[in-house]
């Protein structure tokens, strides 16, 4: 676990769908539109294939706040949207229960145009962790589920 | 059972097993960094970034180059792989969906695994977004590549699904595009199957008499495509057919059609006596609703195929017909049929709708003397419903303006949006030559009529359009120009006044000068929007754009593909064509689709399941949360003399979703090229303490 | 290849976007394309833009890869600086012969290293690529993004001092090249000869090419081009950065006293591209476009229109009529503007870029028998149902060979070539006896109506 000095800015992970957010992160691109540089976005296929300890895990590493930008209803894979909301939905309640600020954890559906949104999320996410600050450097230790061989 | 090892080794179509990779073969990753000209090495210091990637364990080259897309560009990377034995190759460059497949190929070349190649879009979300701040974004690089890198260390060679293909094309929609690309297809020797909602072929260009640049007869124009998709044998047509349902992939998909029945048979004599009977009159959407029709009718004289049908949403079932009807000549009992189809790849050739103006806009619905231009092409076609002769509710017409781009290059706040909240902010494209042959026609045949054009641009772009310009002006039409903001009104007609009037167009041809114009016509020249295909969307999973047209995957580079591979685009339903775009479009659409299917296999992505059966416990996890049919199953097999279940996945139908990797309680199934590990290790990269920034930033 | 002879089932003239995209098309469906570019690299005019309207993406990096793939493509021999000279018909098609221009630089050996240039003592104004704004040596590759990388050598200019020579380390100089002679037989011809653009002296009432601060378009688009001269936007004459700049649209097109009444298509796009480009470049900068109509009505074009306005580009309706310029070199154009009560004014800018039309590039009667129409594009007489289709069977056009158009259009063209040359050869071949699969019975057959 690396201590992450306090005035380093905030730190975002984002996951974006090859369909829908990580086509709308290139059109902000392509009209030139700047955010804060702080953020590190990641092609995925469908986030549904995240489970919570990964997220968990990324926290531990120092990111101190994740948007996963999925394709919502547009999905081209079938019950992926609904799957992706759902572990969402239980890395929340595992974050509440070690007391991590759920905000630190976004679900948004970005499509391919969708540039203001894309923009939006990622200035409320640096609005959230301003105000709430760094990712705290030790966190309660992840409940594994999944003992992780090797 | 399959065999003993407690390797599984399926055999069936559309299975593979991904190569063995080498795991032990130690990483040697090459690192280039694009400048894109200017594009990213004005913002991101690529040198800086290159030198600090060189540093990190397994980067054996480290490179930075203006254009590495170029020739030379990629030769640098083949020459590496060749000579400093680069088995990995990371490169940041523009996006991904640009050049990802360009720099796969150059790594194949070299005799690499195409796969053995991770691509960062250092231009789209780093150098475009972070103009103000040099710095950060060069940190930025470094820590993506640096992710890159991670990722790369951990590749393993894959190999893409292999798949059969049918060499049949489905063709949706029969007007021009439809019947174009279908010809094109048929005639390099794939099996068409052409599709078309309405009863007859031919499209909106059936509707129009007389088509511009070349001031051919339409119906001649489409008598002769439509003989010609009639002489291919390879080409099987449905009329009233749609597609309801779909599903498959590219080289394989199972498309279900729907036909309705047209009710009357081919040899149906009394067709007249039949017409005559049916007491039902519905408009006429041939005539644009100018005239009426029966429940039973002819869509136009001459249509192909020829012959009377049923409109069974608005027949009654009164039977009065079927007094004319000897030996079931006409059955009403008749119901849709439904079969399915197996085709390889299909082209959209959905087609566009006129828009239809709101109550009220520029008086139409208010006035009877507001029509469209669709409309006027009715009343001068030698069929429509006044034989050609250009009158209106029975009088001559003498005084005629036209308006440009109603429904077209609206503007947010100036017009009414649509029902779904857009405006049609585009050009329609079409109408300007459309409406100016149109004047001219009527100058030719009825020289006493007067004609004001009122236009915001006169946008006659292609070959031959502008001579219609030229033609119109000697022609002594008025021309008068208004700007969007100000949108000329129809008003009533004044009492005792025979003529409604266009009022208050503020010409800015004379000094702005607000004017009245006296006329017995007002024709709208409406603009183009896309048929409904909410359906098609839903069915093919295809996206519409922000113009609601259909979206094509790129502009320049791939015009007439969707995301969906295998399913292309043709004519109108892309967006605004004319009859000539509209045959290029197909044509390219059927290249594109001859290329797919011509040798008779495809290769998909090699991104599906794939189960570690060290790991796997044989839980059926994956099964049950699996959304996709046959796409994982649980086996039997014997491992050291003991039975036990293991999960296998089907390929060619796994799309990749990952929904079994984060339900496995045993890690057990990843996603061949995004596993569960490489992220992690890419977290791990973006949050490490990287030696390498050091004296960067 | 053997050494004289080459035998493919396409031959594709011109090797700019349309002539590589119809190449990649065939060749995608297995058929063996020879593709002959006059010039020493493929690329046409659009490697030489700077971005490309409507979604601004860098040109270079649509083109390039396009280049990349048919220079790379199995079923594709590449022959630059070549031209076809003559063409005669043949049982199974045409037979072309082709002049191979000497580079005097073995292509096999060349690796584009360049070397040879920063030995050459000669340096040329480089017309083609730069407009004359750059210089480039006597022996030199064409350019950076050249396909194929291969330095060769302008004769005319050379001193012979050997230098050269003694650098080149694979030693593939060589002064005795001759041209050779090479024969193409095909079975089918696409015509990808691509346009010229109007001359930048031929209006008198423009300055006639003399006023210094009077630019066309396409030196505007090496001078925005990331690879360009000045590595940004300077005025000709003093080197000046301008502050205010002005289009001159339909500088060429639609104007009869250039014999020229068609629309060019492409231009209103991009000057407004170029617009946009100049305010990203020099945000202080008043950027201004004189205009009859603006013509923006591909998929995206009219939203790109507008934005241009909402980000300050002034659009003023009005044919200008004249440009002289003031003691300082200023450009100072006479117009009549139309939305001020067609006042006639005159107006001072810094630098005027005219927006220059498409002429016809080549006219391939005299070597391929297809007549050119109207205004010297190739005539096509179905042009409504076969827009490729030229007046000569197994010949087909696409592109700007056959009208302006702009690159979509152009790629769609080639597609539809690509599908009519396709679909002659399987006809041709169905109809040779010899060939079993030809089905002689399925000839009779018509298509299946269910209706």
């Amino acid at each position: 676990m690396k201590t992450n000095a306090q005035t380093r800015a905030p730190k975002i992970l984002i996951l974006a769908t090859l369909s829908g957010g990580y086509r709308g992160a290139d059109a902000a691109g392509q009209s030139q539109l700047e955010y804060a540089p702080d953020t590190y976005i990641l092609p995925v296929m469908s986030a549904a294939m995240f489970p919570e300890s990964f997220y968990w895990r990324a926290f531990e590493r120092g990111v101190d706040g994740i948007i996963v930008m999925y394709s919502g209803t547009d999905s081209p894979y079938k019950g992926a949207p609904e799957k992706t909301a759902e572990i969402i939905n239980r890395t929340y309640e595992r974050m509440k229960e070690r007391g991590l600020d759920t905000q630190r954890l976004r679900l948004a559906a970005i499509c391919t145009v969708c540039v203001r949104p894309f923009l939006k999320e990622i200035r409320q996410m640096n609005e959230v962790l301003d105000e709430i600050g760094l990712v705290p450097s030790s966190l309660p230790p992840a409940r594994e589920a999944q003992a992780e061989p090797g | 059972m399959p065999d003993t090892t407690g390797e599984p080794v399926p055999a069936e179509k559309g299975q593979v097993q991904p190569q063995s990779a080498s795991p032990d073969e130690e990483p040697r990753i090459g690192v280039y960094v694009c400048h894109c000209g200017d594009n990213i090495g004005d913002v991101v210091d690529c040198e800086q970034t290159a030198e600090a990637l060189g540093k990190l364990g397994n980067v054996v080259v480290s490179r930075s180059y203006i254009f590495m897309c170029s020739d030379p560009g990629q030769k640098l990377i083949t020459d590496d792989i060749k000579e400093k034995g680069v088995n990995r190759v990371v490169v940041g460059a523009c996006s991904m969906f640009l050049h990802e497949q360009t720099f796969r190929q150059a790594v194949s070349r070299a005799g690499l695994n195409p796969y053995l190649y991770y691509h960062i879009g250092l231009r789209e979300q780093d150098s475009w977004v972070h103009h103000e701040c040099p710095e950060e974004a060069t940190e930025k690089a470094i820590r993506l590549m640096s992710a890159g890198v991670a990722k790369a260390r951990l590749m393993r060679p894959l190999e893409p699904v292999r798949l059969e293909a049918a060499k049949h094309a489905l063709v949706i929609g029969g007007g021009v595009a439809g019947l174009r690309a279908a010809l094109d297809m048929a005639r390099r020797g794939l099996k068409v199957t052409l599709v078309e909602k309405t009863h007859f072929l031919g499209g909106r260009t059936a509707q129009w008499e007389h088509v511009f640049p070349t001031d051919e007869d339409a119906r001649t124009l489409l008598r002769g495509l439509i003989e010609k998709v009639l002489a291919e044998p390879n080409i099987t047509i449905h009329t009233g057919a749609e597609v309801v349902a779909a599903k498959g992939y590219v080289g394989d998909f199972q498309i279900r059609i729907r036909q309705q029945p047209r009710g009357v048979s081919d040899d149906f004599e009394a067709v007249e006596q039949a017409i005559a009977a049916c007491p039902v009159e519905v408009p006429d959407e041939f005539d644009y609703g100018l005239t009426t029709r029966k429940a039973i009718y002819r869509p136009y004289e001459e249509c192909t195929p020829a012959g009377v049908v049923i409109d069974w949403e608005h027949c009654t079932r009164c039977e009065k017909c079927l007094e004319f009807s000897n030996n079931g000549g006409i059955r009403l009992d008749d119901a849709p049929h439904e079969f399915e189809i197996n085709v390889g790849a299909m082209v959209v050739a959905t087609g566009f709708r006129p828009y239809e103006p709101p109550q009220g806009e520029l008086g139409y619905g208010e006035f009877p003397e507001v029509i469209t231009l669709p409309q006027l092409e009715r009343i001068l076609a030698s069929d429509g419903p006044t034989g050609g002769r250009l009158e209106w509710n029975g009088h001559p017409i003498r005084n005629l303006a036209m308006i440009h781009c109603v429904g077209s290059r609206q503007i947010e706040g100036v017009h009414k949006p649509q029902p779904d909240g857009n405006v049609n902010d585009y050009c329609s494209r079409v109408c300007c030559t459309a409406t100016l042959s149109a004047a001219n026609q009527i100058r030719e045949y009825f020289p006493d009529v007067n004609i004001f054009d009122v236009y915001e641009d006169i946008r006659t772009y292609g070959r031959g359009h502008e001579d219609y310009y030229l033609q119109a002006s000697e022609n002594r039409i008025t021309f008068l120009r208004y700007v969007a903001e100000e949108t000329p009104e129809g008003v009533k007609a004044q009492k005792g006044d025979q003529q409604p009037r266009l009022g208050r167009v503020k010409d800015h041809l004379t000094w702005g000068e607000e004017i009245e114009l006296p006329v017995d016509l007002v024709v709208l020249a409406v603009g183009v929007m896309p048929s409904p295909v909410d359906d098609l969307v839903v069915v093919f999973k295809i996206s519409p754009g922000h113009d609601r047209f259909l979206l094509e995957v790129h502009p320049k580079l791939r015009p007439v593909e969707t995301a969906v591979t295998g399913i292309v685009l043709a004519g109108a339903a892309q967006g605004p064509m004319n009859i000539q775009e509209s045959c290029a479009a197909a044509g390219a659409a059927a290249s594109k689709v001859e290329g797919l299917l011509s040798q008779g296999r495809v290769e998909l992505e090699p991104y599906v399941a794939q189960v570690d059966p060290e790991r796997c416990q044989g839980t059926g996890e994956c099964v049950r949360v699996c959304p996709q049919e046959d796409a994982i199953h649980l086996e039997t097999f014997s491992v050291s003399g003991r039975e036990v279940q293991r999960a296998v996945v089907t390929p060619a139908n796994c799309n990749g979703c990952g929904v079994c990797v984060s339900a496995c309680p045993n890690r057990a199934i990843d996603v061949q090229g995004w596993r569960l590990d490489d992220y992690e290790a890419m977290v791990d990269a973006l949050t490490a303490e990287i030696p390498a920034l050091e004296g960067v930033v | 290849m053997s050494d004289n002879r080459l035998d493919v089932d396409t031959l594709v003239v011109g090797g700019g976007i349309a002539g590589m995209q119809a190449s990649l098309d065939l060749a995608d469906q297995g058929y063996q394309v020879a593709l002959v570019e006059r010039d020493p690299s493929i690329g046409g005019k659009m490697i030489g833009l700077s971005k490309v309207f409507p979604t601004l993406d860098c040109c270079s990096c649509i083109t390039t890869p396009k280049m990349a793939a048919v220079a790379h493509h199995d079923n594709i021999p590449l022959l630059t600086y070549s031209e076809v000279e003559s063409v005669a018909s043949n049982k199974n098609g045409f037979v072309a012969q082709v002049l191979r221009k000497p580079r005097y630089v073995q292509e096999e050996d060349c690796t584009g290293c360049r070397s040879c240039e920063l030995v050459c003592p000669i340096d040329l104004p480089d017309d083609e690529n730069e407009f004359g704004r750059t210089s480039h040596r006597v022996i030199y590759v064409p350019f950076t993004t050249a396909v194929p990388q291969t330095a060769l050598i302008d004769l005319d200019h050379c001193i012979y001092c050997g230098k050269c020579i003694k650098a080149c380390p694979p030693d593939a100089i060589d002064f005795t090249q001759q041209p050779e002679h090479l024969e193409i037989e095909a079975k089918t011809i696409v015509l990808a000869t691509g346009y010229e653009v109007t001359p930048y002296d031929a209006k008198k009432e423009y300055g006639a090419g003399k006023l210094g601060n009077v630019i066309d378009a396409l030196m505007m688009e090496r001078l925005l081009a990331p690879t360009g001269p000045y590595g940004r936007v300077l005025r000709p004459s003093d080197g000046k950065q301008p502050d205010s700049i002005a289009y001159v649209q339909c500088a060429g097109s639609r104007d009869l006293t250039l014999g020229v009444s068609y629309c060019s298509r492409v231009c209103c796009m991009y000057a407004i591209k170029q617009a946009m480009l100049l305010s990203g470049a020099l945000p202080m900068a008043d950027i201004t476009i004189y205009y009859m109509d603006i013509r923006t009505f591909g998929k995206g074009y009219e939203q790109f229109y507008q934005n241009a306005k909402t980000m300050g580009i002034e659009f003023v309706k009005g044919k200008v009529a004249r440009i002289t310029e003031d003691e300082n070199q200023n450009p100072v154009v006479r117009v009549e503007l139309i939305d001020e009560n067609s006042r006639v004014a005159e107006r001072t800018h810094d630098l005027v870029v005219l927006s220059v039309g498409m002429l016809p590039g080549w006219n391939p009667q005299a070597t391929f028998g297809v007549p050119v129409a109207e205004a010297g594009f190739i005539q096509i007489p179905d042009c409504n149902v076969s827009p490729t289709v030229t007046t000569q069977p197994g010949i087909y056009a696409t592109g700007t060979a056959a009208g302006p158009m702009d690159i979509v259009d152009t790629i769609m063209t080639a597609g539809a070539a690509a599908a009519e040359a396709a679909a002659y050869m399987q006809n041709h071949k169905e109809q040779e006896p010899a060939v079993p699969e030809a089905a002689p019975a399925m000839r009779d057959k018509r298509s299946t109506v269910h209706a």
